[in-house]
């Protein structure tokens, strides 16, 4: 199949999960901005009214600010998640009667999850910026780039997550719980000071520490540039792809047979 | 000769088992470490053919025979668990009602979704948009979501878009069924256009009629292999044989045979004595030679018949109706021979049936059948042909 066909499949395909968020809700598009401001004001709420938390030192602004910054990512990516690994059986009807290329299905979905979380991103960026802190602007192409290598991360792990998901139906089950456990092992809702110096070491060993720490820097501090740390960063990407990819190729022939 | 648009060799599937998680965790593992897995169901065996481009084939068998799995094999939906496959060319296929659409999305959605998976750029579509609109017929409908849709609208939509690729290679299961009376009339007339214009068809169907008219090769698949391939109108009217037998099985089973003290039938053989089933072609001459035998030395009379393989009488003479002689034979039995020239049986499955009577001719005592096959390359109906001509 030539390149600009799977090109437009991929967009359409694209182009139809976006759209079946909205689809058959009153007023649609608005809830791209409407929900991250929702969910942005009960974060702050929960960690500025009741908890009252406090951001780790060197950093000038309110927690709710600080956790947002690191929360969109990792929205986008546990759902990228959860999404990829169900989006073949999601699409069973389609597998078993038309033959398309089937790695489309998952990056579609992986796509469509980042599109709409990008969205909200920038939606709880602005709000940052007028009520809470200085976002650091000249670092935002290093922040898109730290962005566009966590979509790589999940869509290589999401290629090998909805593989394993046709075979062994048990990991829908498993996956949130998973997920949450991943979240509350990353320094998201707060900071790894919290954390006894033992712990606090091994946190390094959680790949999505990297991205979380460096997003911070990114925009709160205007770290700009890279260090070194991203050449660990994209190996571990490159490693999701190549394994996620790999495993996806060899078992989707096979696909329709266990749907 | 040139490459073939579609290319089978010893094309084989078995559905795995998949029942028990442990059986689908198994397979995991077995495909990931070896890229296949142990156990299953056979569904296809040992299928191989080659089809070239402007020859179009008809697949045809009865229900789990296996045709279905075969378009998704070859369409490559389903991957063989071995064997090869091959395929030049731009091959579109219309599998199922509705393949491939989302009923909770307008037709036109779906419209341009399918377009895409059959390899149109957007900007096609937008070209070709009146023209399948035209087609389809199906109105403003077009702007409802699909699940509202009759499965006649579905269809039609489905083979609109198929229709505006044009592909080298059309492969349809049995959906053109669907459709009303004047739309499967436009779906044919297209696929004729289409056939005309050196375009290929892969079809499945039941309607032995549509096989024929649009088809010069035929797949008979029974149990998974090819029980028969080639000309369309051999493997078709076997098929049909088949099924007429299969069908009147039962009841000619129990007919058993008369004892020795009774006027029988020793032997009834059709054409030369050559082994295995006799073939005729329609409008050659068909021999039937009957031996009987007589327990007092009179010479019993013969019943000739001629049935359809279900049973149905066509037609039936006796030796006295036409003052014909049973001969007596040195060994004691006695032989008729009797001759159809210019057998007039439109093609498909028969039998003849010889029977002793006793020589008065009012009881049959003994039954005996051996099957022939008309061949023939005829699309007429029913069972004989009439002398007709056609008046200015």
């Amino acid at each position: 199949m030539a390149g600009f066909q799977i090109r437009s499949i991929f967009l359409q395909l694209l182009q139809r999960d976006i759209r079946g968020r909205f689809i058959g809700s009153a007023t649609g598009w608005i809830w791209l901005i409407v929900t991250p401001l929702l969910l942005l004001a009960v974060y702050a709420f929960v960690f500025g009214v009741i908890f009252r938390a406090r951001v780790p030192e060197g950093f000038e602004l309110p927690f709710w600010a600080w956790l947002a910054v690191a929360l969109w990512p990792w929205l986008a990516f546990s759902e990228g998640l959860q999404r990829a690994a169900g989006s073949i059986q999601q699409h069973a009807a389609l597998i078993s009667k038309v033959a398309i290329p089937r790695h489309l299905l998952v990056s579609s979905s992986v796509c469509a999850v980042f599109i709409l979380h990008a969205i909200g991103f920038v939606v709880v960026l602005l709000v940052i910026q007028g009520m809470a802190a200085d976002i650091h602007w000249l670092a935002v192409p290093y922040a898109l780039l730290l962005l566009a290598m966590l979509y790589g991360f999940a869509l290589g792990l999401g290629f090998l997550l909805a593989s394993v998901q046709v075979f062994v139906r048990d990991l829908e089950q498993l996956l949130p719980t998973a997920l949450m456990f991943w979240f509350f092992l990353t320094p998201i809702i707060y900071p790894p000071q919290l954390l006894p110096e033992a712990a606090r070491n091994l946190l390094v060993l959680n790949p999505m520490t990297w991205w979380v720490e460096e997003l911070r820097a990114a925009l709160f501090s205007g770290q700009a540039l890279p260090d070194l740390g991203i050449l660990l960063m994209l190996l571990i990407v490159g490693i999701s792809l190549v394994l996620g990819r790999g495993v996806f190729n060899r078992m989707s022939p096979h696909f329709e047979d266990f749907l | 000769m040139s490459r073939p648009l579609l290319s089978l060799r010893a094309v084989e599937k078995i559905y795995p088992a998949t029942v028990h998680p442990g059986e689908r965790f198994r397979a995991f593992c077995q495909l990931l470490a070896r890229g296949r897995s142990r156990g299953g169901t056979t569904v296809i065996s040992d299928v191989s053919f080659d089809i070239q481009a402007g020859q179009s084939m008809g697949i045809i068998g009865g229900n789990g025979a296996g045709k279905s799995t075969l378009l998704k094999v070859i369409t490559g939906v389903l991957a063989p668990t071995a064997g090869q496959i091959q395929q030049s060319g731009s091959v579109a296929a219309l599998l199922e009602l509705g393949a491939g659409f989302d009923p909770d999305y307008t037709g036109l959605d779906n419209l341009k979704l399918n377009a895409a998976f059959l390899g149109l750029s957007p900007a096609d579509v937008e070209r070709k948009l009146d023209d399948i609109l035209a087609f389809a017929d199906i109105g403003e409908s077009i702007h409802e979501p699909v699940k509202h849709y009759s499965s006649g609208m579905v269809v039609r939509l489905g083979f609109a878009v198929v229709a505006s690729v044009r592909p080298d290679l059309l492969i349809t299961d049995e959906v053109l069924a669907v459709g009303d009376e004047s739309f499967q009339k436009k779906c044919i007339r297209w696929i004729e256009g289409y056939l005309e214009a050196g375009g290929t068809l892969l079809m499945v169907s039941h309607n032995m009629y549509q096989v024929q008219k649009l088809c010069r090769h035929a797949l008979w698949l029974h149990d998974g292999r090819a029980r028969a391939q080639g000309d369309v109108f051999d493997v078709t009217q076997a098929y049909l044989a088949w099924h007429e037998r299969h069908d009147a099985a039962d009841a000619t089973r129990h007919q058993g045979h008369a004892s020795a003290e009774l006027y029988g039938v020793t032997e009834l053989i059709l054409g030369d004595e050559s082994e295995g089933e006799e073939r005729v072609a329609m409008g050659e001459a068909l021999d039937v030679t009957l031996r009987l035998r007589s327990p007092d030395g009179r010479s019993p009379v013969a019943l000739i018949g001629v049935v359809r393989a279900d049973g149905t009488p066509v037609y039936g003479v006796a030796s006295d109706h036409d003052g014909a002689l049973v001969q007596p034979r040195q060994d004691g039995s006695f032989e008729v021979r009797l001759r159809f020239p210019n057998l007039s049986l439109l093609p498909g499955g028969y039998a003849i049936r010889g029977h002793a009577m006793d020589p008065e001719g009012l009881r049959v005592h003994d039954t005996a059948e051996a099957e022939f096959t008309v061949v023939g390359r005829s699309r007429e109906l029913g069972l004989v042909r009439l002398e007709h001509e056609w008046l200015e």
